[in-house]
């Protein structure tokens, strides 16, 4: 479990810092290219992935432990919850984009537009990376073990 | 007859589900079945001929934030797009639980063959 060869761990120490960058471009420009906070949080916790297929899960864990991407995974959806809930509070109902309205009319296809909904990418960017970034390190977390088991219940 | 194709598909998944006796091969059954209906979602707003639903500058009126008449008669459907977007990402979540029930029944049984995981251990 130390990790895969040198020729491995050279190339995806050069490769995960572009596949995480792009991932950060995907999750922002999600409201005027096809992408958006999905699709930007797979290719960020794919880059994590990568990370623990090159170098062991020990390695990925010290640099995203485990309660710290928990973590982002609250952060992620409360501050969904907190950017729907606001468009009730201040535009009458749930989900209004109430930045564009107010602050943002008139500006299609800026980096800088579209109320909102940059913000809730940003938010699902963050929760769909880190929640999936769990999962697959609890799933690696497993190792059989069937002897020990089966003698302990036989 | 696409849709045809698309039924094929989701038979062939259940098929899979219900006959093998791998949970492994049961989870790919399930997934293949997933996939079938996204399919046959994205089918339903697909155009022949029709371009993707992206708006850019061509596709505005100049001047104003209305879309042209032209990108409106010629682009996809872009809401089953949506809707299999959303899919997919509850379908993502259903396999990562169901992986992990197949784990733990490895774990627990030693094996996937699901004919021979008949007693109930506690």
């Amino acid at each position: 479990m130390k990790g895969m060869t040198i020729i491995v761990k050279t190339i995806s120490s050069w490769v995960k810092v572009l596949i995480f960058l792009f991932g950060i471009y995907i999750i922002l420009f999600g409201h005027l290219t096809p992408g958006g906070g999905f699709a930007g949080g797979v290719i960020l916790a794919s880059s994590y992935v990568l990370l623990m297929l090159a170098f062991g899960r020990e390695f990925a864990e010290k640099n995203l432990s485990l309660p710290v991407a928990s973590k982002l995974d609250c952060a992620g959806a409360f501050a969904f919850a907190v950017i729907a809930i606001l468009g009730l509070v201040l535009g009458g109902s749930f989900f209004v984009n109430f930045l564009y309205q107010k602050y943002l009319p008139g500006q299609a296809l800026n980096l800088i537009s579209a109320g909102t909904i940059p913000l809730l990418n940003i938010a699902i960017g963050l929760k769909v990376a880190a929640s999936l970034f769990l999962v697959i390190l609890t799933l690696s977390i497993f190792k059989p073990d069937i002897s020990a088991n089966k003698k302990e219940q036989n | 007859m696409p849709y045809a194709l698309c039924f094929l598909l989701f038979v062939i998944g259940l098929y899979c589900a219900v006959v093998k006796k791998n949970m492994v091969k049961i989870v790919i059954g399930i997934m293949i079945m997933e996939y079938a209906v996204n399919l046959f979602l994205i089918m339903l707003g697909y155009r022949i001929g029709g371009i993707a639903p992206i708006i850019d500058k061509g596709a505005l009126k100049p001047g104003t934030e209305q879309l042209t008449a032209a990108f409106l008669n010629t682009s996809v459907d872009p809401l089953p797009q949506a809707l299999v977007l959303t899919a997919i990402v509850i379908s993502l979540g259903s396999l990562a639980l169901m992986i992990s029930i197949c784990i733990r029944t490895y774990e627990r049984y030693g094996t996937f063959d699901i004919t021979k995981i008949r007693r109930l251990r506690g």
